[in-house]
C-alpha cells in the first residue's frame, strides 16, 4: 500500500458534561490510502462528527495523532490546499453566486486567476450547473446548494474530501445523486474521500465501509 | 484582490441586491456627522477669513505703532518700504471723536489717511458705496455706511465734528469750536462694527483735530504676494528703532484670533461626538453580522482562511462604510455650504430677521471658508473611527472556533 494520505493513530476526545467526563473517542486508528473512499457509520451522538473535524484539523484531541500525507501539520493554510469539505448544510456564503462560492476556496487560497475562474465553471458544469452559475444560493434548490458545495470542495484539487452527513438535508433520490456525483468526481480525480453517513445503501457504495461505535472504528 | 476584501465588498453590496440597505443605514450616521462637520467648519472659518480679509483691507498685512506718536513718518515710511518683500506703506492717525449732524449725536472714530499713498495699502475704494476717495480733503468725511444711516446724514451734507481736545481747552477757558466738514461719500465694508462707527477723514484733518503736528499714530503696510506677515514685520522691525514696532495683523489681533481658535476647535471637537455615535451604530450593526454569519465565519476557517483575515474582512466593512459615509458628507455638506446664501436668506426673509443678522453676526451674508487641512483632519479622522468601530465585531469574529461556529444554531 503507497502512503496513506491521511492516518490518524490512537485519536481519544473527550467533553466535559457537567461534573462527567463524556468520552467520545477511545482510540480511533485510520488510514485512508490516496483516491480510496471510505464511509464511516455510526449512531447520532456516536462521536463521527467529533472525529470528522479531527481528522480535517478543525478540532485538537486530547491525544493521538493525525497526519496528511506522513505529515503532522493539519493548520489552515495548508487545509485550504489539502482538504475538501462538505457539509450537511451546505454553508454557502449568501452573498456570492455559486460560481463564486466554488472560487471562494481557491480566493482563500490565494490564486483566483483566469484560469481558477475556468476551473470553477467547468466544476459547475460537472455537477450540472454550468446555467446556474450567477445564481445566489437563495435561488438554488437543496440538491443545488449541495452541489455547489461539492464543487467549491474539489475546487483545489485536493488529496482528500471529508464529507460530513451531505445527504442529510436531501431528499433521498437527490441525496443519492449527490452521493453518486461526490464519488464519481473523487474516483475521477484520484482524491480520497471519507464519508460520514447514516445511510447504509449509501456507505455501500464506497469501497471500505466502516462503523464508529463505542468511540472505537471497526469493520 | 484578496479574498477578505472580496467577501467585505460583497456582504456591503451584496450581488443581485438593488438597495444594500444595511450598508446605507450604516453610512447615513456617517454621513450626516461629516456633512455637519464640513458645514459648521466652513461658516466657522468663513468667520474668520472674512475678518481676516477685513482686517487687512481697512489697515494692513502689518501695523508698525510707537509708544507715542510717530515722528518724521515720511522717513520712517521710506525706511519701511526699501524691505524686501513690503509692497507699501501708509501714515495714519485714528482716535475717538465726536460728531453731530442736526440734533443727532455718534462718537465713532475718525481715522485720517494720507490721500497718496492709502489706495496702495487699503483698497478702501471698492468699499465706496457713494462719491470717491477722490473727493476728499481737508474739509470733507466719508462716513461709514450705518453710521451715515444712523444720523440721517448723506452725501452733501455738513456736520460737526468735535475733537478730545475739546477736554483740554475748555480747562484753559478756551474757546473750541467744532470743524465743519462736508460728507463726500458712503462707505460699506460688510462688517458692522467698522460700519457703524467709523469715519475716513485726511491726514491733515485728523492731525488737526487731535492737535498732532507732523506726527502721526502709526504706519499701515502691505506686504507683496506671497510674503508672510510675521516675516515680514520681523523684517521691518529689523531696520525700525527700539521705540517703534511692527506687528503682523495676526500679533495685532491675537486675543481675538484665539478665542476664535478656540471656539472652532471646540465645536470641532463636539460635531466629532456625532461622528463617534455613528461608528457606535456601525459596531453594532457588524457585531449583529458577526453573530448573524457565525457558521458562515465557521465556513472560512474550515476553507482554510486564516483568524487574521476573517477579522480583516469585518474590519475592513468598518472602514468601506467610514470611506463611503466620508464621501457621501463631503457631498452633501459642500453642496449645503454652496447654497448656504440661499438658505439664509429663505430665512431671513420669511421671519423678516435680515437686520438682525448683519447686527449680530457682522456680515451681510454668510461667509464660508474650509481649508484643505481641515478638510484633511475631516477625512481622516472620520475613516479611523469608522475603523476602529469595525475593530471589535473583527476580533469577534476572529475568535470564533471553526468547529464550534460551524455547530452554532
Amino acid at each position: 500500500m503507497s502512503e496513506p494520505v491521511l492516518s490518524a493513530r490512537a485519536i481519544r476526545k473527550s467533553y466535559k458534561s457537567g461534573d462527567a467526563l463524556l468520552e467520545v473517542l477511545r482510540g480511533v486508528d485510520l488510514d485512508v490510502a490516496p483516491g480510496e473512499s471510505v464511509s464511516i457509520r455510526g449512531e447520532s451522538g456516536s462521536g463521527k462528527s467529533t472525529l470528522l473535524n479531527l481528522l480535517a484539523g478543525l478540532d485538537a484531541p486530547d491525544s493521538g495523532t493525525v497526519a496528511w500525507d506522513g505529515s503532522p501539520d493539519t493548520g489552515a493554510r495548508r487545509r485550504a490546499a489539502f482538504l475538501g469539505m462538505v457539509f450537511q448544510s451546505f454553508y454557502l456564503v449568501p452573498e456570492l453566486d455559486a460560481c463564486a462560492n466554488v472560487l471562494l476556496a481557491r480566493r482563500i487560497l490565494g490564486r483566483a486567476d483566469t484560469s481558477a475562474r475556468a476551473r470553477a465553471r467547468e466544476l459547475l458544469g460537472q455537477v450540472g450547473l454550468a446555467e446556474r452559475a450567477h445564481h445566489l444560493p437563495s435561488q438554488l434548490s437543496g440538491g443545488e446548494r449541495q452541489r455547489v458545495a461539492l464543487a467549491r470542495s474539489l475546487m483545489n484539487n485536493p488529496r482528500l474530501i471529508v464529507a460530513d452527513e451531505p445527504t442529510g438535508n436531501l431528499d433521498e433520490r437527490t441525496g443519492n445523486a449527490v452521493v453518486e456525483l461526490l464519488l464519481g468526481l473523487c474516483t475521477s480525480a484520484n482524491t480520497a474521500v471519507i464519508l460520514v453517513t447514516h445511510n447504509a445503501a449509501h456507505a455501500a457504495k464506497t469501497r471500505r465501509s466502516l462503523v464508529l461505535t463505542a468511540g472505537v472504528l471497526g469493520g | 484582490m484578496p479574498w477578505y476584501l472580496h467577501l467585505a465588498l460583497r456582504q456591503l453590496f451584496p450581488t443581485g441586491r438593488r438597495f444594500p440597505f444595511f450598508t446605507v443605514i450604516s453610512a447615513l450616521g456617517v454621513t450626516l456627522g461629516v456633512a455637519l462637520l464640513v458645514i459648521v467648519m466652513g461658516v466657522m472659518g468663513g468667520f474668520a477669513y472674512e475678518i481676516k480679509h477685513k482686517i487687512v483691507d481697512t489697515e494692513g498685512d502689518v501695523q508698525i505703532r510707537a509708544r507715542g506718536a510717530i515722528e518724521d513718518y515720511a522717513a520712517v515710511v521710506r525706511r519701511v518700504e526699501s524691505v524686501p518683500g513690503v509692497a507699501a506703506a501708509t501714515p495714519y492717525a485714528s482716535d475717538v471723536v465726536m460728531i453731530k449732524f442736526g440734533d443727532k449725536p455718534a462718537y465713532p472714530m475718525l481715522r485720517g489717511v494720507d490721500l497718496a499713498s492709502v489706495a496702495r495699502v487699503t483698497p478702501l475704494g471698492k468699499y465706496m458705496l457713494v462719491g470717491s476717495l477722490d473727493d476728499l480733503d481737508d474739509d470733507s468725511i466719508i462716513l461709514s455706511a450705518q453710521l451715515a444711516a444712523s444720523i440721517g446724514a448723506s452725501v452733501g451734507d455738513t456736520i460737526e465734528v468735535y475733537s478730545p481736545l475739546i477736554i483740554n481747552k475748555l480747562s484753559n477757558d478756551e474757546l473750541f469750536l467744532p470743524r465743519q466738514v462736508k460728507v463726500v461719500g458712503i462707505l460699506e465694508i460688510g462688517h458692522q462694527q467698522l460700519d457703524s462707527s467709523t469715519v475716513y477723514g485726511t491726514l491733515r484733518l485728523a492731525q488737526d483735530l487731535y492737535g498732532l503736528g507732523s506726527t502721526v499714530h502709526g504706519i499701515d503696510v502691505s506686504l507683496k504676494p506671497g510674503v508672510n506677515e510675521d516675516d515680514g514685520a520681523a523684517r521691518i522691525n529689523a531696520v525700525l528703532p527700539e521705540d517703534i514696532r511692527a506687528f503682523s495683523w495676526e500679533d495685532s489681533f491675537s486675543d481675538f484670533l484665539w478665542v476664535l481658535n478656540l471656539e472652532r476647535n471646540m465645536i470641532f471637537f463636539l460635531l466629532l461626538f456625532i461622528v463617534i455615535v455613528a461608528a457606535f451604530s456601525v459596531m453594532s450593526s457588524l457585531l449583529i453580522s458577526v453573530v448573524r454569519k457565525t457558521r458562515e465565519i465557521g465556513l472560512l476557517g474550515a476553507l482554510g482562511g486564516r483568524p487574521v483575515h476573517v477579522a480583516a474582512c469585518f474590519c475592513a466593512q468598518g472602514l468601506m462604510i467610514g470611506v463611503l459615509g466620508t464621501a457621501a458628507g463631503l457631498a452633501l455638506g459642500f453642496t449645503a455650504l454652496h447654497f448656504r446664501n440661499d438658505v439664509v436668506l429663505w430665512i431671513t426673509r420669511v421671519t423678516q430677521r435680515q437686520e438682525v443678522m448683519r447686527r449680530f453676526y457682522q456680515f451681510s451674508e454668510l461667509p464660508s471658508h474650509i481649508s484643505l487641512q481641515t478638510v484633511a483632519l475631516i477625512v481622516v479622522m472620520t475613516i479611523v473611527i469608522s475603523t476602529l468601530a469595525g475593530l471589535l465585531p473583527a476580533w469577534k469574529a476572529a475568535r470564533l472556533k471553526p468547529v464550534e461556529a460551524l455547530r452554532s444554531e
